[in-house]
């Protein structure tokens, strides 16, 4: 039986429209929490929240702290899957520090626009901003050292695509930190087949 | 499915109540949807 119960191209399509919102018209009304509030209700250490500018924050929309279990070491590098404005590759750049580095991946061009212009005000050599699929990365094989997500792989269609290219990028022994939702209860089968529920 | 692919040293965290007092806490509270940090390693 195949994992993937919906069309990955349509759904892609519809979180795209969803996260266009989200980087465009950040403070606007979404199913979920997002900007400051929500990196605080998700326990992200506050004095470097608070001291990244708002356009690093206020499009974040992540689902829990992927730094919570293991902080990054000084001179990792590291991929952020679904970077979006780039708020978790901020976090990251600034664990990492100057000999690391952050490549964050994303597929909505507003996101990369909005992460990009950000690191390139905020002076973040450390971390640049690339286009690409959680299925497809835009890295070379063994080159990180962690991979960091925040919300994203819930919303791919192939789980288990995702996870071998994560697979490819880490080297032996590096580490995969990421948030997500789960459910306690099981979800009917009609539901997991309509699209229009995964981003609602 | 992450041991399936090979990970190793799988760790889950507590629960964060992600949606609680947004737009989408009906769903979430429907399905007990919350939101969860995951480490693992490849070996």
């Amino acid at each position: 039986m195949t994992d993937v119960l919906v069309d990955p191209e349509a759904l892609r399509e519809q979180v795209r429209s969803k996260y266009r919102e989200v980087a465009t018209d950040p403070h606007g009304r979404f199913h979920f929490h997002t900007g400051r509030p929500l990196a605080a209700r998700l326990g992200y250490a506050m004095t470097l929240v608070e001291a990244l500018p708002d356009r690093a924050v206020e499009s974040f929309a992540g689902v829990g702290n992927p730094f919570s279990m293991r902080r990054l070491e000084p001179g990792e590098r590291i991929v952020d899957i679904g970077s979006g404005a780039g708020f978790d590759s901020f976090i990251a750049a600034d664990q990492v520090g100057p000999a690391g580095s952050v490549v964050g991946v994303d597929m909505t061009t507003e996101m990369l626009e909005k992460s990009t212009e950000t690191a390139a005000a905020m002076g973040a050599g450390n971390v640049e901003f690339r286009t690409g699929l959680a299925e497809a990365l835009p890295v070379e094989d063994g080159w990180a050292d962690a991979v960091i997500s925040n919300g994203v792989i819930n919303l791919c269609a192939d789980k288990r695509a995702v996870l071998n290219e994560i697979w490819r990028v880490l080297r032996p022994g590096g580490w995969l930190q990421f948030a997500d939702i789960a459910n306690g209860r099981p979800v009917p089968t009609e539901a997991l087949r309509d699209i229009d529920l995964w981003t609602s | 499915m992450l041991e399936e692919v090979g990970f190793v040293d799988l760790t889950v965290g507590p629960a964060a109540d992600t949606f609680g007092g947004a737009g989408g806490e009906p769903n979430a509270r429907a399905y007990e949807v919350y939101g969860y940090a995951f480490l693992a390693r490849r070996p």
